[in-house]
């Protein structure tokens, strides 16, 4: 199973167990510097058989999406970082990492870089994206990036920078976002962009699932003052993950900044924490987004309550409504429909393309990079919704990059 | 009836070989047009090769757009402009358009509508009009450029859903590719000859004409009420052939023989 916080939860599955839980290594993107280490390049014939790649964060969804990369065939699993020394170890014995290429504490990442490692996939938690993925693009490795890119907009300027840098490198810089690469979405999308369904005048984005991190909230309350199982619990607090509709919610958004292929102008609305009392993350979001052209998004959220679940955008035209549901169908309906098809295993088949389409990128030497700016853009809509939430006023988004609010995470009590 | 802008033989002895930066084609020398009896301004368009859809990496590029070498081995005339409302009324009996205006282009045309105008100018005129093939239509928009338009130049070629405050505009108002050709981008979508499909595995292509059947036609260009995305040469859509539709018109071609 995947970790439920890099993969959208199915709603209809069971919550995960504990093992499957994530944990993550972790360092401060502010202490990051520039690495010593001598870049092996990883290209045409200089790729032997497997590109070798290093694993920063070895939790529920590292472990998981690291199976794929090996079922890839392309790929050799050779060194593994993590916070915590039970999870690089369960990792590595399951990839066959051996102990002086598992690496711990919050600076154990940096020992990675430092190795012949062609490539990094990062599956840690948000808030340490930034500065692991520049000091990985630095030490010359290829990035295979796990959403949301960041949790404020410092962090996305970073990642933003680290994917210019990379193709400045020729390097490959991959964002892990699933529905953009589903063949459905990208038929819907492109005929809704074309005009199919008219002018696009509204939509609205939605994720709704029931109760979420439900063991870490437990652990949260056993160790409410232990720096560590905070960490662990890392998907309740709002800093380390960027709260739930950057960390989660960015799915359904991600869909309407695409289907209008732009970033939201300014956004208005609250939401709360009502259902859940561990951590500091919300439980609840209800926004209104205005895009260009004076297009008007809704979107709402929940983590709570059973009933009905679902990941959706729908966006309304003059001749027509584009539906997109993660779990379920894809399609338009209207004047001109499109009757697209139902997805079955969206969140498994999208890791895979996006698996082949970092080797193919490597060994073809495509280094454009092109999912960065759209991720970091779908990012950006999510901040600039989440700082109206919490503010519960309307936040433009000049004020949100002229603000440019960085959240802290105390690191206190926590091993280097 | 047509009224010749500038002679074959100097026309052809005066092709221009384009700007090396960003071009690969020769391009038709300027002012080589004729003009017929509808007014329509045909821009020769030489044979020649160019990469059809876009490589890997380019920003905004669907996965479909597999690039390829097509080759036209033949000439063609093809309308600076779409096809005007004043234009589709001087041989068709009604006008759907949502926008009304002599000089905006006709749009609510389904393939078939679009087909028999140009079997009735083909008889206006003694010669034979056609619509574009995809791949014509494709090299005429490029106009032998080798990247697509760029961000920054978008709106002062295409009418689309940044700028267009929701409706189509007369035409040839935006700046001309630099075969002489408006409104490429945006304005109004326009159907092609061809069914819509993948494009052929083969690295290379002769004179390509899409799929022998199909139901669904190819639409070009993006429209008024597009998005970026769709307002780039390479981008295709597949349109049922029997739907008149508010952002789709069309922009004839003359075979040259």
């Amino acid at each position: 199973m995947p970790d439920e916080n890099d993969t959208p939860r199915d709603p209809r599955l069971p919550e995960e167990s504990t093992t499957s839980r994530r944990t993550f290594l972790a360092t401060a993107a502010a202490i990051g510097g520039p690495l010593l280490v001598t870049p092996r390049v990883a290209r045409g014939s200089e790729v032997s058989s497997r590109l070798t790649l290093g694993f920063i964060g070895c939790g529920g969804r590292g472990t998981w999406i690291a199976d794929l990369f090996q079922k890839h065939g392309g790929y050799q699993i050779t060194a593994a970082a993590d916070y915590f020394q039970d999870r690089v170890d369960e990792f590595g014995a399951k990839f066959g990492v051996p102990a002086e290429r598992r690496h711990t504490g919050l600076q154990g990442y940096r020992q990675l870089l430092e190795s012949d490692v062609d490539a990094v996939v990062i599956e840690s938690p948000p808030w340490f994206h930034p500065g692991q993925a520049s000091d990985a693009v630095e030490a010359g490795k290829h990035v295979y990036l796990a959403k949301p890119v960041a949790v404020d907009v410092p962090g996305c300027r970073t990642v933003e920078e680290s994917g210019r840098r990379a193709t400045e490198a020729q390097k490959c810089f991959l964002v892990d976002f699933q529905t953009r690469t589903d063949p459905l979405y990208q038929e819907a999308v492109k005929r809704a962009q074309y005009g199919d369904i008219g002018r696009i005048v509204c939509g609205e984005a939605t994720y709704i699932c029931g109760p979420t991190w439900g063991t870490q909230a437990k652990w949260l309350e056993d160790k409410p003052d232990d720096p560590e199982m905070r960490l662990r619990a890392w998907g309740l607090d709002r800093a380390l993950s960027g709260d739930v509709i950057t960390e989660q919610n960015i799915h359904a958004l991600d869909v309407a900044s695409w289907v209008l292929d732009a970033a939201p102008l300014h956004a208005v609305g609250t939401g709360g924490q009502k259902a859940r009392s561990a951590g500091s993350c919300w439980d609840h979001f209800s926004l209104s987004f205005t895009f260009p052209q004076d297009v008007l998004v809704t979107f709402c959220s929940k983590q709570l309550g059973d009933g009905w679940d679902d990941i959706c955008c729908r966006m309304y035209g003059t001749e027509g409504t584009l539906d997109t549901h993660y779990f379920a169908d894809v399609s338009i309906r209207g004047r001109l429909p499109y009757r697209g098809g139902k997805l079955t295993s969206l969140f498994k088949d999208g890791a895979v393309r996006n698996i082949a389409t970092f080797h193919d990128s490597i060994t073809r030497g495509d280094w454009s990079n092109t999912t960065v700016a759209p991720s970091v853009r779908s990012n950006l809509t999510t901040i600039l919704g989440r700082t109206a939430a919490w503010r519960r006023a309307a936040v433009t988004w000049e004020e949100m990059m002229s603000a440019n609010e960085e959240l802290q995470v105390d690191l206190a009590g926590l091993r280097s | 009836m047509v009224r010749r802008v500038a002679g074959p033989t100097l026309l052809l002895a005066a092709l221009l070989v384009a700007p090396l930066h960003g071009r690969e084609v020769e391009a038709p020398a300027r002012g080589d047009a004729t003009v017929n009896s509808l007014g329509m301004r045909m821009v020769l368009v030489p044979a020649g090769s160019f990469r059809m859809g876009s490589p890997p990496g380019e920003p905004l590029r669907q996965d479909e757009e597999v690039p390829h070498r097509v080759t036209l081995t033949r000439a063609f005339r093809i309308a600076s402009t779409e096809v005007t409302q004043r234009q589709w009324l001087a041989l068709m009996p009604w006008n759907r358009s949502q926008h009304k205006g002599d000089d905006l282009p006709v749009t609510s045309v389904s393939w078939k509508d679009a087909r028999e105008f140009c079997v009735r100018l083909s008889e206006t005129e003694g010669a034979p009009y056609r619509l574009a093939t995809e791949a014509e239509w494709e090299y005429a928009c490029h106009a032998g450029a080798t990247e697509p338009v760029a961000a920054a130049e978008r709106p002062a070629v295409a009418w689309y859903a940044d700028n267009s405050e929701g409706a189509t505009h007369p035409v040839g108002l935006k700046e001309a590719n630099s075969w002489g050709l408006f409104d490429m981008l945006g304005n109004v979508a326009e159907w092609t000859l061809d069914a819509y499909g993948p494009y052929p595995r083969a690295e290379e292509d002769k004179d390509p004409t899409g799929p022998a059947v199909g139901n669904s036609k190819v639409v070009r260009g993006g429209a008024w009420r597009s998005f970026v995305p769709a307002v780039r040469c390479a981008a295709r859509v597949g349109t049922p052939q029997s739907y008149p539709l508010h952002h789709v018109g069309l922009r004839v071609v003359q075979e040259v023989r």
